[in-house]
This record gives C-alpha cells, structure tokens and sequence, in this order.
C-alpha cells in the first residue's frame, strides 16, 4: 500500500478530535476549584482529594468493571457460538432467533429494564450484583451476536468440512479454522458488549439494589448537582488507558524474540490473572460482617454523606444508602418489591404511599429530637399529626429572576411575569408536568390540586400561550449551571436550588408569586416492611439532632426543618438571601396531593402536547 | 456440518428466559394493572385509538427524523473513517478502533454535559469566537446541539461495524479491479462498497435502534421541548405509571422497527 495521503490522515485526526473534545473539556474541568461544569475559576485538585475519600465511587468503580469484564467475556462466548450455530440452522429456527434477538436492541431500554426487574422480583431473586450481572449478560450478547453473525455467515460453508474432512475434529475445526477467520467479528463484538455494559444506567438501575451501583448510577443520581468528582474519576480513567496502551504497545517490542515462543503460556497466564482479579472483586463486593444494616432510599445529591459515616460509628451499624432522581422512581422500584428501612419522598408521594400501605406508625417516644423541629413544617395536610411522617427539608417554588435585566415593576405580576413578552426567549421553564400546571392553575387563580377538567383545560392554554408568545426552554436541572452562567434572566426553580444559585452569582434573587405557590416537604418515613424499626427511629432522629442538620443544610442548601440550624445559616452562609427563608405566609399557597390515575394521566396528556406539538 | 447447529441451544434457552418471558411479564401486567380484572381487552382499543391523537404521531415521526438524520450523518461521516482507518497497517488499525471505542467507556452523560458546556451562550466555543470578534451563536437547545451529541456518541457504533467488513475485504480484489482498467470511482462503487454492505447495514441498524429510542441526550441538549419517543414511554412508566399505554407504545416502536428491519434486509445482497 503506498503512503497515507495527507487527507487521509487529516480526516483521521478531526474524526478522533470530535470524538475527544468533549473529553478534554470533561478532563479539564476536574481541575477547576469551583463546582461549576461552565465556568473555569482556577486550578485546583480539590476534586481528586474528595475522589480519594469517596468510598462510593470506588465501590462503584469496582461494580462497573468487574460486571463490564464478567459480561463481556459471557456474553463474548455466548455470542459467538450462537453465531456459528445460527449458520447451520434451518432458516426458521434462525430467523425467529434473529428476530428474538433484536429485541433487547430495539426495545427501548426502559422496558428491558422493567421487564428483568420484574423478571428477577418474581422468581424471588436478591437484588444486587448477580441480577445487575445477568441483565447485563442479557442484554450484551444480542450485540455481540449481531457483529460476528455477518462475519460466519460471509465465510465458505465448506471450509469447515474441508478441515473435518482432513481429519480435524469438530472441535479443531471450529478452534483452528472458524474462530481465526472470524476474530475481528469477535473482538468487534466484545469491544461493543464491553462499552455497552460500562456505560449502561437504564438496565443497571432497575435491577439492582441493595446498595450495589455502578458509575452510571452514581452519575445519574449527581445530576442534581452535578459534581466535578466524577471528572476527576473520568480523567483517572482515561490516564490508566493510555498508560495500558502505551504499556502494550511497547512491552511486545521489548520482548519480540521470546513472544512467539511463550505465547500459549502468557495467554494462560492472563486468563487466569483476570479471573483471579474477577473471582476477588466479587468477594470484595459481598458485605456481610453480622452488623446490623439499615437500607436508607434518598433523593440524589440530598443529604451530607459525612453524616452516614457518623452514623455507622455511633450506632456500630451498616447504612445501605442508595438515590433515586425522582419521587415516580422510588415508587416505581417500591411497588417491585423493593426493600428499604427509610425512605425521604415527598410530600405527594408520602400521602400516596400511606394510602397504599406502605408505610408504619413513627413511635415519636423514640425521636426525643421532636422537640428541634420549627412549628412551620409539622401538622401538614400530607400527614396531619405526623404519625408517618418525620419533615427533612422544605421550601417553596418560586422565579430567580436576573436584577440586572427584570424591571423591579414587572415583578408584581407574579407568574404572569413568565409570560411577560418583554422578556421573550429569555426563560427556563422547569420540566416538570405537576409544576408548570401549578404555575398556569395559580396564574389563573386555581387550586393547583384541581380535579375539574375544565380548569385544568384553561391552564393548558395558559401553557400553550406561554410557549407560542415567549418561546421558553423547558430544562431540567441544567438551569442550575445555565442560570449561575446567566444564560438567560428568568427561571421557575426550587427555593433550595435557588439558594445555591445566587450564592454563586450574586446578580440573581428570588421571588415568591403573589398568586400563591407550590410549598413543599420532604419528609423521613419508615417502611411497613423495615426489619430495624429501632435503627430507623434512631436514624431519623440523628438526623434532626441540631449537629446534623446544621451540617446538612449547609453542604445541600435546603431549608432544613430544625429551626436552631436554620436561624444560624440564615445569619451565616445565607445571610442576605431570600428563597433561604420560604415566604409561606400567603393563604393561596398549596402543598401538592396525591393525584388519582385519571387525573394524573389527563396532565400528563396534555403536557405531553405543550411540549411535543 | 450439522454438529455445530447444536450450539445455538444454550442461546435459545437463555434468549426463551431473559429476553421472552420478561416481556411476556410486561405484557400481562399491561392487562392486569389498576385493578382491571385479568383479561381486559380495551388495552388494545384505547391505547392505540388514544396514540393515533396527533400529538404522538408527531412525536414518533420526530423521532425518526431524529433517528434518520443521525444515522444518514454518522454513515456519511463515518464510512470514510472507516474507510480511513482500514487502509493503515493492521496493529495501527486496532489502536485506531480502540481510540474510537474509548470515548464511550467516559460515561454518556458526563460527555453530554461537556457538550453543554461546549456549547451554551457563555460557552467554551461562544468565548473562542468572541475573542475573534464574533457575535456569540446560540446553539445549545435546537436541533443543532442535539444532532452533535447524537453523532459524536453514536458514530462509534458505525464505524466499527463498516471497519470489520472492510479489513476483512480481499486487496488483491481492489488491485484486480485497477489492472481491469476500473478508475478509483469504479473501484469503490463496483468492488468496495457492495463488500461492505453488511457493515454497512450492521451499522445503520445499530445507530438507527440507538438514536430512535434515546432520550436523555435530545432533553439535555435540546431541551424538554425536544419529546421523542423514548421520553414519552419512559414518562409512561416511570411518573404516569400508565404501563398500558407505556407498552403500547413500545410496542408500535417495535413494529416499526421491525418493518424497517425487513426493508434494510431487502437490501443485503448476500441474503438469501
């Protein structure tokens, strides 16, 4: 072959740059001294140090890789003898298993997923390490089978009987003359089971637990405040790369002559490395040291993790914490026969799951911490009297709004400041169905819990309005960085988010709509199923001692519910801003109730249409 | 050669218990949920009467504008680096798919939070042109910054599918065909591109299947307002909790899929 072109090489290299550029942004930005993913405030290495005592991700790091290794090389051999077995197949047998197989590709990953855990819930099975191994076996092979099929199936049908005719065993034949002419399939295949198995969240997420995670999931459950720790992780990852490629690639040269000779025998040497370091992982994973555990199910990015530690010494216990992003994702892993000691939903969703009977009693003799609690945020319509319930954080919904750009006069129209053409295009709507229709029912002078179709109906016009004259972005958590950035003058957000917001630019406020708004608690519940109800009390009332909260509100945010941590903060770090201390005072503010099917489903009908038509 | 027919069993009795019954499950649960005695069968009027509505179509032809544009895109892109790539020496080429393979082991969603980064009014590419004197684009939140982060995480998916039939290709064909007096056009379109179909077609099907039924990456980069149909069955199960209407809708994504499939097979000449 004559030499490469100059544009062959040039083509290369930008194809590679597009590939990496998002991964030098990622790497550099594990060095910036502040949590912002947008903004480059200064070196630092901040990130590597909380890397090093972040026990989470290191179990995580492990999850990952030992499930991408054990998956790739199952879902390897599986996948290429069923290929070769597929060529001699008769062509129904083939075509159903074809078709079969395409099925974990094609179907959305969310139903996979539901599918197996439904799968695993039934027949009984432990969730954790195994079931997260036999999803990912499950879903890898299909990929695999569908890059080494092409390849048998363009081989010479003949070849093998050529070999057995010359005295090869069916064996030998598939070994020795099958397998070496399909290697590239093979190893296309195996590269592809492993990158699937070690990014995958979707799957990994629904048919774990236990407090198994990987990567993905402790990035997913960040995004709330998304943290440069993983950067850190990511760049560490992608240094020990390059240094095993380099090492492989120099290692051979160094040693040409005696390869060829020691080759059977390294590659049985590495096989059997690689299964002792599997079989260890797989031990390291298992946690069983006849302590007792207390399974604890949060939101993300929601709580001090300092504080689990704390608790673990105090009470010589063990504390499974895992994290969901969303209420409806608790409820969806609950409702699959899920087991968890504490859970921290809200409001809405404690309502439901007292209605449904999930929860029990809280013994309030065992919570003597009662007494720390404000008089804002216990009796509430959620849980009247608390017998379910113990308040963790709360506050209202609300717009942060840029001083800078907003005409202070503008801001008495309250919710119809969002649809105010002055600043059209230039607003972050949340995206979230229950809040924007809170947003149009109270503009429109509702009840946000409103069950009369007609109402509802009006506020789905005020909704589609707002989207035709002012063209809002309906974003997710990404308002945090985008508004920190000030992309844009107006956002709907969480008093508690806002909070972080303008402490970190300061040209933003906060304001409570006079039409009333959303006021919303979280709140610490026990399950009807919770094995160590006495830890569980002990837990919830350690995190309303006066220490702990202290601590919480200040690495989270949020309001807390203990009044001695709130007047200190609100005198301290969030001395000076306003969406810390939630305007509750206003008799059109609501607290969000449980929806019934019908309803829940005609919202979500029509959320659907202001986003999609 | 019929001893090797056995080897698909082991295949089947997997396929028959974490692929088959899973969604079987899926199915009866659809039936069964809300209190709906066992076998109701208004499952299959209402919720496809209800998707028929305008709004889903809309948004299932969305998705595959979506889901064709980043295939058409990644196989236009793609297939010269491939192409590219193959022409190297053999132990270069594998460092070369690895390189490419590498960036998805970074997990997606940080990758697409870079992009963000990339790409936002104040953002990485905003600053660079500014310090070039040019008013800042915006690019986050259309269609622009959704197909850039479909590309550069799908394209891998193309790329090495193509690869392994091209490496695998015969070169004596290629010179054969020059020595037959067949120009480099010729060459390419006679001899090189029908031997690479099959790779072709493999990764279409990949990239197509993965950007049809995506969601985080459309509603990261482009939004909420950016509904495709992958958002719209996990807003089904997850906080409607309508698994009904949920697998219904799975299930015309299947089908279309499936069709699709059938056409794409059409096309592959060494079917028989």
């Amino acid at each position: 072959m004559k030499k490469k072109s100059f544009f062959t090489r040039f083509y290369v290299v930008i194809c590679l740059a597009f590939f990496y550029l998002p991964i030098l942004v990622t790497m550099i930005f594990s060095f910036n001294s502040s949590k912002s993913l947008t903004n480059f405030t200064g070196f630092s290495l901040r990130w590597y140090e909380e890397l090093l005592n972040n026990v989470e991700v290191y179990k995580a790091v492990y999850v990952s890789l030992s499930i991408a290794i054990l998956a790739t090389v199952i879902s390897t051999v599986l996948g290429t003898i069923t290929a070769i077995g597929l060529s001699r197949s008769r062509k129904v047998v083939r075509e159903l298993l074809l078709n079969v197989n395409n099925f974990p590709i094609l179907n959305p990953e969310i139903v996979t997923a539901i599918g197996l855990m439904l799968l695993f819930s039934s027949i009984g099975m432990r969730k954790g390490y195994t079931t997260m191994l036999l999803a990912h076996i499950a879903f890898c092979t299909p990929y695999v089978i569908t890059s080494v099929y092409p390849k048998v199936r363009s081989l010479d049908p003949n070849l093998a009987n050529a070999a057995m005719d010359l005295g090869a065993t069916p064996y030998q034949a598939l070994t020795k003359v099958i397998l070496p002419m399909i290697k590239e399939g093979v190893f296309a295949g195996a590269l592809l089971a492993f990158t699937m198995s070690f990014d995958d969240f979707v799957i990994s997420y629904f048919v774990s637990g236990n407090g198994v995670k990987n990567i993905s999931i402790v990035v997913y459950n960040m995004t709330k405040r998304i943290n440069p720790t993983i950067n850190a992780l990511s760049t560490i990852v992608i240094v020990v790369i390059i240094l095993v490629l380099l090492a492989a690639n120099i290692v051979p040269h160094l040693r040409k002559k005696s390869l060829n000779r020691n080759h059977r025998r390294n590659t049985v040497i590495a096989v059997v490395l690689v299964a002792a370091l599997c079989t260890l992982m797989i031990r390291m994973g298992i946690t069983a040291n006849g302590k007792h555990v207390l399974k604890v199910y949060n939101a993300g990015e929601y709580m001090d993790l300092s504080l689990l530690e704390q608790f673990e010494e105090e009470y010589n216990c063990t504390v499974v914490y895992e994290t969901f992003e969303s209420n409806e994702m608790m409820y969806t892993k609950l409702a699959a026969g899920e087991t968890y000691d504490v859970l921290i939903p809200s409001d809405y969703m404690i309502e439901r799951l007292i209605k449904e009977d999930y929860l029990q009693y809280l013994d309030w003799d065992l919570i003597p911490n009662k007494k720390n609690l404000m008089e804002d945020v216990v009796n509430k319509r959620y849980d009247p009297g608390n017998r379910y319930s113990c308040p963790y954080f709360w506050g209202t919904v609300g717009i942060l709004y840029d001083t800078t750009v907003v005409d202070p006069e503008d801001l008495d129209d309250g919710w119809e400041l969002l649809r105010n053409p002055k600043y059209n295009g230039d607003l972050y709507m949340y995206d979230s169905e229950r809040d924007s229709f809170m947003i149009a029912l109270k503009a429109l002078g509702y009840s946000m819990n409103t069950t009369d179709f007609d109402e509802i109906d009006a506020a789905y016009e005020w909704l589609i309005e707002q989207r035709d004259t002012m063209a809002p972005i309906y974003a997710g958590d990404d308002v945090i960085d985008n508004m920190i950035s000030g992309n844009k003058a107006l956002a709907v957000v969480y008093s508690g988010d806002a909070s972080y917001i303008i402490s970190e630019n300061e040209d933003l406020d906060y304001l409570t709509p006079s039409q009333g708004t959303n006021v919303w608690y979280d709140a610490m519940v026990i399950t009807r199923d919770c094995s160590e109800t006495d830890l569980a009390h002990a837990f919830i009332n350690f995190m309303i001692s006066e220490e702990s909260a202290l601590s919480n509100t200040a690495e989270v945010g949020y309001t807390p519910t203990v009044s001695s941590a709130f007047e200190e903060m609100k005198e301290s770090d969030y001395a000076g801003i306003s969406s810390y201390v939630p305007q509750i005072e206003n008799p059109k503010n609501e607290i969000f109730g449980y929806q019934e099917p019908k309803v829940k489903q005609r919202y979500a009908e029509l959320w659907t249409k202001v986003k999609a038509q | 050669m019929k001893q090797f027919k056995r080897l698909t069993t082991p295949y089947m009795l997997w396929a028959a218990a974490m692929i088959v019954v899973p969604l079987i499950m899926i199915v009866l649960y659809t039936f069964t949920e809300e209190g709906n005695s066992v076998l109701t069968f208004s499952f299959t009027l209402d919720n496809f009467t209800r998707f028929a509505e305008g709004t889903y179509v809309n948004v299932i032809l969305k998705s595959f504008r979506l889901g064709l544009l980043t295939t058409g895109l990644c196989l236009l892109l793609g297939y010269p680096m491939a192409f590219f790539i193959s022409r190297f020496s053999e132990k270069t080429q594998a460092l070369l798919i690895l390189l490419v393979t590498i960036p998805e082991w970074i997990n997606m969603l940080l990758r697409t939070y870079a992009w963000m980064n990339l790409l936002s009014d104040n953002g990485i590419i905003n600053q660079l042109l500014g310090l070039l004197g040019i008013d800042p684009v915006t690019m986050m939140y259309t269609d622009f910054s959704v197909v850039v982060g479909l590309v550069c995480n799908f394209m891998p998916f193309m790329i090495i599918p193509i690869h392994t039939s091209l490496s695998k290709m015969d070169k004596s064909l290629i010179e054969a065909a020059y020595d037959l007096g067949a120009n480099k056009i010729q060459t390419f379109r006679k001899v090189i591109w029908k031997l690479s179909i099959p790779g072709v077609l493999n990764g279409i099907m990949m990239v197509f299947l993965l950007s049809v039924s995506t969601f985080v990456i459309p509603k990261l980069l482009g939004g909420g307002q950016y509904m495709l149909i992958g958002n719209l069955i996990e807003t089904q199960f997850i906080s409607v909790g309508d698994w009904n209407f949920g697998s219904a809708i799975s299930m015309i994504l299947a089908v279309i899929i499936l069709v699709f499939m059938r056409l794409m097979k059409k096309m592959d000449p060494q079917e028989d």
